[in-house]
């Protein structure tokens, strides 16, 4: 029977109800079409909802959520899906409240340095329609071309130039949304001083993952585009020189817009994937990028140039123009996707340690890969501490899944007993709930799970997601 | 296939660049879902029925594949499923005719002459035909250009420089004969000689990339045979053609004539790339400045990688300016015989790429695939835009004669 | 009645036994830590120090009851600041009290306020349990990020007793630029050109003056090599493109470091004053406000991003914050009411009060 037809077929209440709201273009409840979005970019997880709707306006998305609420049925957000932590997984008896539609940048107003966005607006096309204004959106995740400004704010993304600006909660002013009961809430403010007086409930908002509810409209800050940037990429050979680098750049009293660190099979990934003029046999390499005014940025240039020559720099190169910043830039935020390269499967990881234990954390990981048998790319921030090893396994071989979340356990374990976190910027979702427990004691989480309780009483907003045994 | 499917690591980095999604903004409408979907088909999970309206919406505009930081070949693994889904399916009865009708006529010249005329007096009854075929007629122009037979060789000027074979290709030559035309005058100013070898027919990209794959086999073969092997290259105007004639090697994989095919394949190019490397002349001044939009074909810039090539010969007129749509090559919706096949989705996209040109106000546009220029100008118009458009040898014809 | 906990476990003991409680610091801000009668105040100002601070991660942890000012001097050894520029150092405002009342100075305009630097928190709620949120390492996403609601939660949802904090190597020298304009208007819509100009000042302030004139005031913080180009430059393009009535005036040494300190601790404002209250707003905003306020002394900061207003009648004020849809926060004055004007997500807060402190123990929300 052809899926449009079947579609037709299934007849509940609650479809009955949503086809109110939709019309039939905008309901999918076909197999199918379920199938499509039963991952995130985490395949390891999947579950295909009932159904997965398609708001254009912000009304639609109230009214689903009311429905939800009245039925007890469970709601899943989901912008372009590329959490890496299966945050926007899909609760199997619940539906998808895909948000691309609506995806209208409202207003940009440059001279106050703010903008009002839609949850489904892509990350970057804030920075695109800031541009003729000389401004931009700063938080950058790898996925900015595609990801989404509601899933960045749920999930409190991070990226490379996190360092300066902060993540995502640090860009966010203002935002209204509506509760998983169906209250509809406006929070913050368009003033650089967000909310200002009174509990900050945009920076509660930000990063709960989904489980209070949607946010429907969204004020961030912008920034003036820096006038100069300077990127200079250092080869090593050897990784724990390269981290040492990083801490001798921070003493000297630099404060670079950002600091990333990339080891031998991460740049031969990114290599392949994008020709970004990465040295192919360094051990590793070091970009260090300086930002701001012209003037002071060539002054600090030089005390860099000295930190990095010292630092037992094997090679120094500086991108000569934007182009070739741009293809820097480019092969670090592909290199996650081009592991797929030499891996049929990998497991990303997102632990933070203090910045004095990088070269101690990464000796560490190099010994449980060797334990494992498994092979460990890095990839990380090292200007933040957050390291993303990558895990590379054969879904094929019997164990080998196990074998590579065991070795991804003992790594988030040895972050917090060295004082970090599990998750930097990826979120904790459905990879590391498991997790929680090894940050937080039972009041810590008890106090969450309340909190949680008093905005969602049905646990119906996205379910399953950041507490254990949820 | 398998191994296509399997190096998608699902990041959705492809999402962004995808037209169907951009205008959809649907998973399964995205090469992401579509790579799940025939995934899912292969391994039994869903039929392949229910999964193929999301993969005939496909452009196969392989935007996708340098977007991607795995390196999937999605475009190989569109044609490989395409051809295998083709043989199982059952189509509704007007989508068979209007197949038929497509692979009938478009590889045949003298067939699709016949049928252009035929169409443009079926436009009279326009309101009573189904809307597919409205789409198809909705196409073509008002009045067809008189046939202007290709000579078997042409001549370089001055010294000799190098010497290439030409495919003249088939829908281009009915409804754009002057574009050939033009492409031997400007080999010929570059000190090209060129044979244009008879006997020769349809690339058979176009069937390829529709899943008619024993149709495309069969009309590359006819090629193979007639294409001499001792040329310097074998050279094509049209973006379709090339980035198909680079696939001969996969169309004929475990075949006898596939070593040929790869032989074949490796001597294809594309006329701008090969003016390029040899060392383009650059013609007189223009006689007052223009403002020029290249528009990148998707089978230029995203099947073959070629973005410089027509960028440095358009920029080396004197008094011709480049502007750039900044749209990340999204395809305009023309894609072979898909604004005939999926004519609401085709639509949007050329609504969209008008959109932006008119934005940008621009003399003229340019771009190297005739698909392009049917497709824009049939939008700038439904807007009462006359922007002039040429293919890039046609502009680049125009001002070596100054007659621009 | 006042209690003096000496550790965490004598806070938690004391809010187990129950009754009104309200934490107080440095008791710079008396509007928000003078106790009402019937609510007991809880003192901090011995659960005080440095608990750890390695100037390699840009980060410390302290007690809640800590001086700024003792932060500041231990992060100038090593040429750190905190770049959301607490308020009220010199009379004694603590770390819990600047989180709690939300007070960052005109420097924050660079880097960001209060919330942009706190990584974590472990507070004590109203059944006396001792809860952490967010970490110590300048980037966590895990969990839900209490440490951010903390920040201008006023000791409502629970007593803060440690936090930890993100800082940044300080600038080795500050220059300010100083210019005129005829109006406030003027002078914001200098602000507004500044905006999509690539310069990175510290702070912008504008203080409305008297004769309907505005003093604009532009604080570069930098090497000290590049300060006088870059100055320089900022003002050519002043110049160039506003209207300034006077010369440019540059400070720069102690006198430019005196004139900073006296705008964090308030001096600017009249003995007489009723009370000072921050409002934070749109610069869209800015001019109708100001409007409405012609008795107080105003000053702007963050380029029209905060306001602070010093005015005598507060109970007139909250009339006219509501009117404009506007929320302030009275800081200094007679104990009370001190959120006023329009309140925005007070459902949403009531909400986190019921997890937190459901017998309202630290008052209502």
């Amino acid at each position: 029977m052809n899926e449009q037809k079947r579609l037709s077929v299934i007849k509940t209440p609650f479809l009955d109800a949503l086809r109110e709201i939709y019309p039939a273009d905008r309901l999918l409840a076909g197999s199918v079409q379920a199938l499509a979005y039963e991952s995130d970019a985490l395949t390891a997880f999947n579950a295909r909802p009932q159904a997965v709707v398609l708001p254009e306006t912000p009304d639609e998305v109230i009214e689903t959520v009311r429905l939800c609420s009245r039925e007890q049925i469970p709601f899943v957000a989901r912008g372009s899906g590329t959490s890496l932590s299966g945050g926007s997984l899909p609760v199997a008896e619940g539906i998808v409240i895909a948000l691309n539609r609506l995806n209208r940048i409202k207003r940009i107003d440059a001279e106050t340095r703010v903008a009002v966005v839609e949850p489904g607006v892509i990350n970057l096309d804030i920075s695109r329609a800031a541009e003729p204004y000389g401004l931009y959106y700063a938080p950058d995740p790898s996925s900015q071309s595609i990801c989404t400004i509601g899933g960045n704010l749920a999930f409190n993304s991070g990226g490379a130039h996190c360092l300066k600006y902060g993540m995502t909660s640090n860009h966010i002013l203002g935002m209204t949304v509506v509760l998983a009961d169906g209250e509809v809430v406006t929070l913050g403010s368009a003033s650089l001083e967000g909310v200002g007086v009174g509990p900050d409930l945009v920076g509660l908002f930000v990063g709960s993952e989904g489980l209070f509810g949607i946010a429907l409209e969204i004020t961030v800050r912008l920034l003036p585009k820096p006038e100069r940037y300077c990127t200079v990429m250092a080869a090593y050979d050897d990784l724990g020189t390269a981290g040492d680098a990083v801490a001798q750049v921070v003493a000297s009293g630099l404060l670079p817009g950002a600091m990333e660190i990339m080891d031998r099979l991460a740049i031969k990934a990114a290599e392949a994937a994008v020709h970004a003029g990465y040295p192919p046999d360094a051990a590793a390499i070091v970009i260090v990028e300086l930002e701001g005014e012209t003037r002071q940025v060539d002054e600090e240039f030089k005390a860099l140039q000295a930190v990095i020559q010292a630092s037992g720099a094997r090679h120094i190169h500086i991108a000569k123009d934007a182009d070739e910043r741009a293809r820097i830039w480019k092969g670090r935020k592909s290199a996650f996707s081009a592991v797929g390269r030499l891996s049929p499967d990998y497991i990303v990881q997102d632990g933070v340690v203090p910045r004095g234990h990088l070269g101690h954390a990464l000796t560490e990981i190099n010994r449980l890969s060797r334990e494992y048998g498994l092979e460990v790319a890095n990839v990380f921030h090292a200007g933040d501490g957050n390291l993303h090893p990558l895990i590379l396994f054969d879904g094929n071989q019997a164990g080998a899944l196990e074998r590579a979340e065991a070795l991804a356990g003992e790594i988030l374990r040895m972050c917090v007993a060295l004082g970090g976190s599990i998750t930097g910027e990826h979120g904790v979702g459905m990879e590391k709930k498991a997790y929680m427990t090894t940050m937080f004691n039972e009041t810590d989480m008890d106090t969450m799970k309340a909190i949680r309780m008093q905005m969602d009483p049905g646990l119906i907003a996205n379910r399953g997601k950041m507490f254990p045994g949820d | 296939m398998v191994k296509a499917i399997e190096s998608c690591v699902h990041c959705g980095f492809c999402l962004a660049v995808c037209p169907t999604y951009n205008v959809l903004g649907e998973e399964m409408d995205s090469p992401r879902g579509r790579i799940y979907l025939m995934k899912s088909v292969l391994e039994g999970k869903i039929e392949q029925e229910d999964a193929q309206p999301y993969i005939d919406r496909c452009l196969g505009c392989t935007a996708c594949v340098p977007a991607c930081p795995s390196g999937v070949q999605y475009g190989e693994l569109l044609i490989g499923y395409r051809g295998q889904s083709e043989a199982q399916r059952n189509r509704p009865l007007l989508d068979r005719v209007q197949r038929t009708m497509i692979r009938e006529t478009l590889p045949y010249p003298d067939r699709f002459r016949l049928a252009a005329q035929a169409g443009r007096i079926g436009s009279l009854f326009e309101q009573a035909l189904p809307e597919q075929m409205r789409a198809m007629i909705g196409l073509l122009p008002q009045q067809l250009p008189p046939a202007q037979p290709m000579p078997e060789i042409y001549p370089a000027k001055g010294p000799r420089r190098a010497c290439v074979a030409f495919l003249s290709g088939c829908v281009q030559t009915v409804l754009a004969p002057d574009i050939n035309h033009a492409t031997l005058r400007v080999l010929a100013e570059n000190g090209v000689e060129t044979i244009i070898p008879r006997g020769q027919g349809c690339c058979g990209s176009m069937m390829m990339h529709i899943g008619e794959t024993p149709l495309a086999q069969q009309l590359a073969r006819k090629n193979l045979d007639v294409f001499p092997t001792d040329v310097d290259a074998i050279v094509t105007n049209a973006a379709g053609c090339g980035s198909g004639m680079h696939e001969y090697g996969l169309l004929f994989a475990h075949d006898p004539a596939e070593e040929q095919a790869r032989a074949f394949a490796e001597r294809v190019q594309d006329v701008t790339v090969f003016l390029d490397s040899l060392g383009f002349r650059p013609p007189q001044p223009l006689p007052q400045p223009m403002k020029v939009i290249y528009q990148d074909a998707c089978h230029l810039l995203h099947a073959q990688g070629i973005q410089a090539p027509p960028r440095r010969l358009l920029g080396s007129v004197p008094n011709l300016t480049l502007l750039e749509l900044n749209d990340g090559g999204l395809c305009c919706g023309s894609a072979g015989t898909y604004n005939l096949e999926q004519p609401e989705i085709a639509g949007e996209l050329g609504r969209r790429k008008a959109e932006r040109i008119i934005r940008l106000g621009a003399d003229a546009v340019v771009s190297g695939n005739i698909g392009c220029l049917t497709q824009i100008r049939t939008h700038l118009e439904a807007k009462n835009q006359a922007i002039p458009l040429y293919h890039t040898i046609q502009l680049l014809d125009l001002a070596y004669h100054g007659a621009i | 009645m006042s209690l003096q906990p000496q550790t965490i476990a004598d806070v938690q003991d004391i809010v187990r036994a129950g009754g009104h409680l309200l934490p107080r610091g440095g008791g710079s801000k008396p509007g928000l830590s003078t106790p009402t009668r019937g609510t007991t105040s809880i003192e901090l100002r011995n659960l005080a120090g440095i608990l750890e601070y390695e100037p390699g991660e840009y980060t410390f942890t302290a007690y809640a009851g800590t001086p700024v000012a003792e932060v500041a001097t231990e992060l100038a050894r090593n040429g750190q600041y905190m770049p959301f520029d607490p308020l009220l150092a010199g009379h004694g405002a603590t770390l819990g009290g600047t989180v709690a009342a939300n007070t960052a100075g005109s420097g924050r305009y660079r880097y960001g306020g209060v919330r942009d630097f706190i990584l974590g928190v472990r507070f004590v709620d109203g059944q006396g349990q001792l809860v952490r949120s967010g970490g110590k390492v300048v980037k966590n996403a895990a969990g839900f990020d209490l440490s951010k609601f903390m920040v201008g939660s006023l000791g409502r949802y629970g007593i803060m007793v440690e936090m930890s904090f993100k800082v940044f190597p300080r600038p080795a020298v500050y220059h300010t630029l100083m210019l005129r304009y005829g109006s406030l208007a003027d002078a914001l819509q200098a602000t507004f050109r500044l905006s999509a100009a690539p310069f990175e000042p510290d702070a912008v302030d504008l203080e409305p003056q008297p004769d309907k004139s505005c003093q604009f005031l532009l604080r570069v913080g930098g090497l000290e090599s590049t300060l006088p180009d870059r100055i320089d430059r900022l003002r050519t393009f002043f110049n160039d493109q506003s209207a300034a009535i006077d010369q440019a005036h540059i400070l720069k040494g102690d006198e430019e470091t005196a004139l900073w300190i006296g705008i964090n601790e308030f001096e600017w404002t009249p003995s007489q004053t009723d009370a000072v209250v921050k409002v934070p707003l749109s610069p869209r905003q800015v001019v109708d406000l100001d409007r409405a306020v012609p008795d107080s002394i105003r000053r702007y900061t963050c380029a029209g991003h905060v306001a602070w207003l010093a005015v005598s009648k507060v109970e007139l004020l909250a009339d006219t914050l509501t009117r404009l849809n506007l929320t302030g926060l009275r800081l200094t004055g007679e104990p009370g009411d001190v959120i006023l004007g329009s309140r925005l997500g007070l459902s949403m807060a009531q909400r986190v009060k019921q997890a937190l402190d459901p017998a309202a123990v630290f008052g209502e929300a």
